[in-house]
């Protein structure tokens, strides 16, 4: 062999033993604990009851939501087009391909903040890209977009206007049922909007020689 | 281009397209300057008389593989946020047997074909004219292939993952697996007979 190639291939090979040696790489594929930390501090993972609310009324192509409640309580009531991945089936396999896309908004909830916010901190720890957590949970959603409490004629008018656009939601989710009539909506409701996760083939970019 | 510059936000994404024409012509430029427009080179590779169908192509991905790595650890590069094209494979296996056999019966593979097609070469006139019959064939036929087309999804599935070794240790493997073909190939280059094309 050509001594120049032979000079370049021991080059490689000490090139690719360096790999071996180097200790842990800098760009590790998760968060240390001091990022996680000062991840969990900022507020910009909370989303309100009010913009899901909105997006959900706008069929938001980019917008998934993640019910990380058990299945048993799913199967019972689900926000429209959420998908089920109980807490404890975050960080499995299965859910990783539809987690670590970044081409969707992934908004989490549960009853209240807790365990979507758990379920954040997992994926926010694994550097998965643009996740959420509902703020409040569906208690609140509950209690803001369906009970909804009406603010007196003396509030400012944003109050007002979004009291309006609470009242409008309400009638997108439940029909011009009264408030007693709701409970029993919501099963028929939830039944006729949830869908199942689905694993789809992807439509990646073409490559080749 | 799929990352990471563009999702980063470091170049626009209107700037897409342009980087594909780009690259696609250097590309090409490259794919000529190295001889790949001639499919005698390239079938050279099944006949034992021209390897450097095999070394380009390897050293390209072994280089490819040290830059992205160290560029990885120096924290210049998100490893991450690269994308991992997802594994199907029976299509894989059936897709590489189709692909193997019209590379060595015409002696070209699709980028190859369009370089010497550039050049006006006849060979690959028919070559490409063949491949988009083939493409319009499995389009219309598409509705009976589709089973097997979508089936074995492994996901963005890496070597390292199946095989659980660290990516440091699979890249020096590759390394010394690449380099001792590369060996190979030029003793058996020496062994058979030169043809003159």
């Amino acid at each position: 062999m050509d001594r120049r190639y032979t000079i370049l291939a021991i080059l490689l090979i000490v090139a690719a033993f360096g790999l071996v040696i180097l200790p842990g790489g800098k760009n590790s594929k998760e968060l240390t604990p001091k990022e996680l930390l000062l991840s969990i501090n900022e507020q910009a993972r909370f989303v309100s009851t009010d913009q899901v609310t909105e997006r959900i009324i706008e069929r938001d192509p980019s917008l998934q939501l993640i019910d990380v409640r058990p299945a048993n309580e799913f199967a019972v009531y689900a926000l429209p087009g959420a998908i089920n991945i109980p807490l404890d089936s975050i960080a499995s396999p299965g859910s990783r391909e539809l987690l670590s896309s970044g081409s969707r908004d992934k908004v989490f909830y549960s009853n209240g903040d807790i365990e979507s916010d758990l379920a954040w901190q997992i994926c926010a720890r694994n550097k998965y890209q643009r996740v959420f957590v509902m703020k409040g949970g569906l208690n609140y959603w509950y209690e803001t977009i369906v009970k909804g409490v009406e603010p007196s004629t003396t509030a400012s008018s944003d109050a007002l206007e979004l009291y309006k656009f609470r009242v409008a939601a309400r009638q997108f989710f439940l029909g011009s049922k009264t408030e007693d009539q709701n409970l029993d909506q919501k099963n028929a409701v939830s039944k006729t909007k949830t869908i199942k996760l689905e694993k789809k083939p992807q439509a990646g970019t073409g490559g080749g020689c | 281009m799929v990352g990471p510059l563009i999702p980063m936000g470091v170049i626009p994404e209107a700037w897409d397209n342009v980087f594909a024409v780009m690259l696609g012509m250097g590309f090409g430029f490259v794919l000529e300057a190295s001889g790949f427009s001639s499919s005698r080179k390239i079938i050279g590779t099944f006949f034992g008389y021209d390897f450097v169908v095999l070394k380009v192509f390897f050293t390209a991905a072994i280089t490819c593989m040290l830059g992205l790595l160290y560029f990885s650890y120096l924290g210049w590069i998100d490893y991450s946020m690269l994308y991992i094209q997802p594994t199907f494979i029976t299509s894989a296996i059936v897709g590489g047997v189709v692909m193997g056999i019209g590379f060595s019966m015409g002696g070209y593979c699709p980028g190859t074909s369009f370089a010497a097609l550039a050049i006006g070469k006849l060979d690959a006139l028919t070559f490409t004219g063949g491949m988009f019959i083939g493409v319009f064939l499995f389009s219309e036929a598409f509705p009976i292939f589709e089973k097997m087309y979508n089936s074995g999804n492994l996901g963005g599935m890496l070597v390292t993952d199946s095989l659980g070794i660290s990516t440091g240790l699979f890249a020096f493997l590759l390394v010394v697996a690449a380099v001792g073909m590369f060996w190979g190939a030029t003793w058996v280059e020496r062994k058979v007979k030169k043809v003159e094309y």
